[in-house]
């Protein structure tokens, strides 16, 4: 499909759908030149772009910072070491479940095998770190580019394919993945996974700190990562990729005649729902000191897209909500440990008849749940 | 707006109550609890229900004969690992930040016992095994590990020699089910079946969880094996010769300690399981003087014994005696008397832990499935 | 010779599961021709097939520990297909019809969703450990050359042509399965002419889930033990085999099941057992990027 270059009367129109509130935006982050680039420039321009436009309103900002403020105080009114624990792993899901939003929420693919991104960001760290000595800080980088090219990879097929048997290509890619892992055993550990991965350690000048077995510094560090992921996808969602994305989720042949690349949105939301898995399986496989396939098999992949639905496709707070949610439920209902799988297909039948936008809904995806027009 | 109101209460509901909940302040207790960890849903459940039940009788006795220290009340605390090593990780930090729990009788796959003991290691936590084989945990050289059953590298080899000198078997097919545990013991077999010249034809590995061995089976029949060996866990061994007989392959079939449960013979159905050899640690435990009262014990309260269950049970009493001799609700003090114990005689025999934590009698028996029921043979030589 | 005997074995072993395979694969293709919806929940349907084959039996059993080997057989068959019938299309009746018009994301997590009730459902009422499926009908060895196989191999056979048979003639020669296909080509022209699509629907759900019932009873005769968790990975080959022979294409749901059962022993005998579940997904992305349309299946243009 040839891109059209240069149409002013295109420029002006992004232009009107800003949010008219005063915010600095630099040209270069509308210019139809990105295609024209490389992708990797072009990811630079989205990324510079994103960070330097300055956050929205007052009352939101003090929302926030209320949030963030409970959320890093936490730890000194609740000591339960167990308790922390939790919130670390929810921590991890909230990582997990916005990478997925991007796939499923913001573009509309249905990608039922992204427990392979989580293994894959976990075993890349583990097998870097056990072999080459890759300490955490450099791991987590290296985690999430390798997945982020496995997730492009797996977008390949999503060009020809439609949203059904793509949903199974995931699904078979979460399997494969997960029985490689299972069989090579010389390089993975096989069903006994790798042991002795290395925890983070800090440096200060001469100082060192040394993650442990404490969860306190995890939780710190996975909310970190959580809150500068989540400022991240905000910007992203209002960039011209993000509506690039809900006009392939709406309708993916209309969007490509309007001009919208299809190649470039699908693979772009592969690649940065892949670096999200790979960032949260690092810090998962340096938490636990161990990786084993079973951590990563399809009833996982199931349970981040559960997060995914149940907070809201597509809204940011929404994954986040799920993810904290379904993390912490479990730990409610302890003793009914058994049953927690069966109330997730419950969850998940009720929600889809009665509440398909879930939660926090998503404003355009309201429009679209609730409409009389089919397809 | 409505969207950002349901949010914030939202979110301060769920922080709010994770601190009301975290905040309940607990007193010292006068409890000491040992911890018991396997498989307790599951496929295996049955093994590691039976293991915690061990621990449980164990502490039942303890407390009504006032052992432990003054003042406190033991008890167990169960929890599932699910054979599965993360959750088992998980399991073993429960039981850290749980300041009740002084020691660890766990877990009870070596897939599981491996990551964990890295967990009890750092935070100086006693943990010791009733049921995990695999040499490589102990070789860690970790001091707060201790093992009461024997190791792979003798039952392997053990298994090999019976096969050679008294089966006379000359070319064997191994098999495993690629676990810490059953990988393990199928190469120390098939390390010490070559070296008593056995043809070790091949050996391959399946999937726990399999069902269908028919391909790997047909790929074996033509080879016309004396024996195949399976490093693993029941229910994919007894499928394996259910399967094997019905392509007819006529080979004898022998098994380590994870075959070696009633449980086998039942899905295997007696007819197809008549014959089939088995190494299990240690002796007939039935025939054990020093158990019968255990087993009426066991029995009067839960049922027929579990195949692990006695070990579980030692363990658990040495824990108990290692608390006793330290006197303080202190997992350091208790962690170095258990170091300082020289033996223990427990209803499995005499326990002797050596410097890595293993048990110094490594006593392997051979048996063999009879009209139903695994009947003892003798020590595997 | 002896390695022409081996291979001989393994196509016969994996005509057998192959056989299995396709009538599951038949209730994936029933339903997708006329729904476009992959009903994830299927391959969950199989595996309460198989507990209610065991189910029955045990009632069996409690009245009379000495029923004839084959009337008891089918009578199994028989019940647990009707069980399994009804479930279908209560399935259908309130999960999915609701989000007929629903976007597509909607009625694929739902499937999911009853996927995860159904198997955790079995699980909390049968037990998490595998279940003995028995032998009703003793096992007996035959051979043929080299070649060994057992009266419960052709049992399995006989009965899943017969099925096969059966469907292939109702659908093309009954009112309801023109009216069948009438739905699959254009529902619109369907509606048209008077045909209900809730009432055909539902006939397909209650062929394609009594179908896998009867699957599911016998894969559980066949392997001798079930557990709640067989229905995801035999559900996805299945599927993989409807694919393969053209989805919607009722003859190539059976071509693909015989087909995967086929290559995956094949596979696994030759290349490796521990690969094996990875070569149906293989095959299906091949399929995919090659072949959308299937071995059977026509070539749809997609009209903007």
């Amino acid at each position: 499909m040839k891109k059209r270059t240069g149409d002013p009367t295109e420029k002006k129109k992004f232009h009107k759908v800003r949010a008219p509130n005063k915010s600095v935006i630099p040209e270069y982050f509308y210019r139809e030149s990105i295609d024209s680039r490389s992708k990797r420039a072009g990811m630079t321009r989205v990324l510079l772009g994103a960070l330097k436009s300055s956050s929205a309103s007052l009352p939101e900002s003090f929302k926030i910072s209320l949030l963030l403020v409970a959320i890093f105080t936490l730890p000194f009114f609740d000591k339960n070491p167990y308790h922390i624990d939790i919130m670390v792993t929810a921590g991890i899901f909230m990582l997990l479940a916005s990478g997925l939003n991007v796939i499923v929420g913001f573009a509309g693919i249905l990608n039922l095998g992204y427990a392979a991104f989580y293994a894959m960001g976990a075993y890349t760290y583990a097998l870097v770190n056990l072999h080459l000595g890759v300490p955490f800080w450099a791991g987590l980088w290296v985690s999430g580019f390798v997945t982020a090219l496995f997730g492009i990879l797996l977008a390949l097929p999503a060009f020809r394919l439609s949203g059904d048997y793509l949903a199974i290509v995931t699904l078979g890619f979460g399997e494969i993945v997960r029985i490689t892992l299972n069989n090579l055993d010389r390089i993975t550990g096989g069903p006994n996974g790798l042991l002795g991965i290395q925890h983070p350690a800090l440096h200060f000048s001469s100082y060192q700190y040394q993650f442990g077995v404490r969860s306190e510094p995890y939780y710190f560090l996975v909310f970190s990562l959580v809150v500068i992921v989540v400022f991240f996808l905000k910007r992203l969602e209002s960039s011209r990729l993000g509506r690039a994305w809900v006009a392939i989720r709406e309708d993916e042949l209309a969007a490509s005649c309007m001009g919208v690349d299809l190649g470039w949105a699908k693979l772009s939301a592969f690649g940065i729902g892949g670096f999200i898995a790979g960032i949260a399986g690092c810090v998962f496989a340096a938490k636990q000191g161990t990786v084993s396939p079973d951590s990563f098999d399809f009833v996982v992949s199931v349970m981040i897209l559960a997060m995914v639905v149940l907070g809201g496709l597509g809204n940011i707070w929404g994954a986040l909500l799920g993810a904290l949610m379904l993390s912490l439920l479990p730990e409610f209902l302890r003793g009914f440990d058994i049953y927690r799988m069966l109330f997730f297909g419950i969850a998940m039948i009720l929600i889809m008849l009665l509440r398909p936008q879930g939660i926090l809904g998503e404003r355009r995806h309201k429009e679209e749940f609730h409409s009389q027009s089919s397809r | 707006m409505r969207q950002s109101t349901i949010n914030k209460i939202v979110r301060c509901a769920a922080i709010l109550s994770l601190i009301i909940v975290g905040c309940g302040q607990k007193n010292p207790s006068p409890i000491i609890k040992i911890g018991c960890s396997g498989p307790m849903t599951g496929d295996q459940a049955q093994l590691g229900i039976d293991s915690c039940r061990g621990v449980q009788l164990a502490i039942d006795h303890a407390n009504e004969k006032g052992l432990g220290i003054a003042g406190y009340k033991l008890e167990a605390l169960a929890l599932d690992d699910q054979h599965n090593p993360a959750q088992a990780v998980n399991v073993a930090k429960k039981f850290i930040s749980d300041r009740d729990v002084v020691a660890v009788v766990g877990h009870f796959n070596s897939s599981c016992t491996k990551p964990a003991s890295a967990v009890y290691h750092e935070s100086e936590m006693v943990q010791i095994t009733a049921a995990s084989t695999n040499p490589e945990i102990s070789k860690q050289g970790f001091e707060t590990f201790f093992r009461v059953a024997a190791t792979d590298d003798v039952q392997g080899p053990r298994g090999a020699n019976f096969a050679s000198r008294k089966l006379g078997a000359k070319k064997i097919f191994v098999i495993d089910d690629k676990t810490t545990y059953g990988k393990g013991l199928a190469d120390e077999f098939e390390k010490e079946a070559r070296k008593l010249g056995i043809e070790v034809l091949g050996h391959e590995g399946i999937t726990q969880g399999d069902k269908d061995f028919t391909s790997l089976l047909t790929k074996i029949k033509p080879f016309a094996p004396d024996l195949i060996y399976f490093g693993g866990i029941y229910p994919e061994g007894a499928l394996l010769i259910r399967q094997a007989r019905a392509l007819g392959i006529q080979a004898i079939f022998m098994g380590g300690d994870g075959v070696a449960m009633p449980t086998f013979i039942e899905v295997a159905t007696p007819e197809i399981a008549e014959g089939v050899y088995a190494t299990m640690v240690g002796g007939d435990t039935k025939k054990l003087p020093s158990a019968q009262e255990f087993i009426r014990a066991y029995e009067t309260k839960y049922g027929p014994v579990g195949q692990w269950s006695a070990y579980s049970y030692d363990a658990a009493n040495i824990v108990i005696s290692a608390i006793q001799k330290a006197s303080k609700k202190d997992r350091k003090a208790i962690l170095h008397a258990m170091r300082e114990i020289s033996g223990f005689h427990g209803v499995t025999g005499e326990i002797v832990f050596d410097k890595k934590g293993d048990n110094q009698n490594q006593f392997i028996g051979m048996f063999q499935v009879e009209k139903g029921h695994f009947v003892y043979l003798g020590p595997a030589e | 010779m002896h390695s022409s005997n081996v291979f001989l074995q393994q196509i016969a072993n994996g005509i057998t599961i192959g056989m299995i395979y396709a009538l599951i694969a038949l209730g994936y293709t029933l339903v997708y021709g006329i729904l476009q919806l992959i009903n994830f929940a299927h391959g969950e349907i199989f595996m309460v097939g198989a507990y209610l084959g065991l189910f029955v039996y045990t009632l069996s059993q409690t009245v009379s520990g000495n029923l004839a080997a084959t009337p008891l057989t089918i009578s199994i068959i028989v019940l647990a297909m009707i069980g399994t019938a009804a479930l279908g299309v209560t399935i259908e009746r309130f999960a999915y019809r609701p989000l007929r018009n629903s976007p597509r994301l909607a009625p694929l997590i739902t499937a999911i969703g009853i996927s995860f009730l159904l198997q955790n459902a079995v699980m909390l009422i049968f037990g998490p450990s595998d279940k003995n499926f028995p032998q009703i009908i003793k096992s007996q060895n035959y051979s043929w050359g080299n070649v060994a196989f057992t009266n419960l191999q052709i049992l399995i056979a006989l009965t899943s042509i017969l099925l096969m048979v059966v469907l292939n003639a109702f659908i093309k020669n009954s009112k309801l399965g023109k009216a069948m296909r009438a739905l699959a080509d254009d529902p619109k022209a369907a509606s048209l002419v008077g045909i209900n699509p809730d009432q055909i629907i539902s006939i397909a759900f209650l062929i394609g889930s009594g179908l896998a019932g009867a699957g599911g009873v016998m894969f559980g005769m066949y392997y001798n033990t079930i557990n709640f968790h067989d229905g995801y990975l035999v559900g996805l080959k299945a599927f993989t085999a409807a694919v393969l022979g053209g989805i919607g294409n009722v003859p190539g749901a059976m071509l693909g099941g015989l087909l995967i059962g086929i290559l995956e022993s094949l596979g696994a005998g030759y290349l490796s057992s521990e690969w094996k579940n990875v070569f149906a997904f293989f095959i299906l992305f091949l399929i995919l990027l090659l072949r959308p349309s299937g071995l059977l299946g026509s070539r749809v243009v997609k009209k903007v």
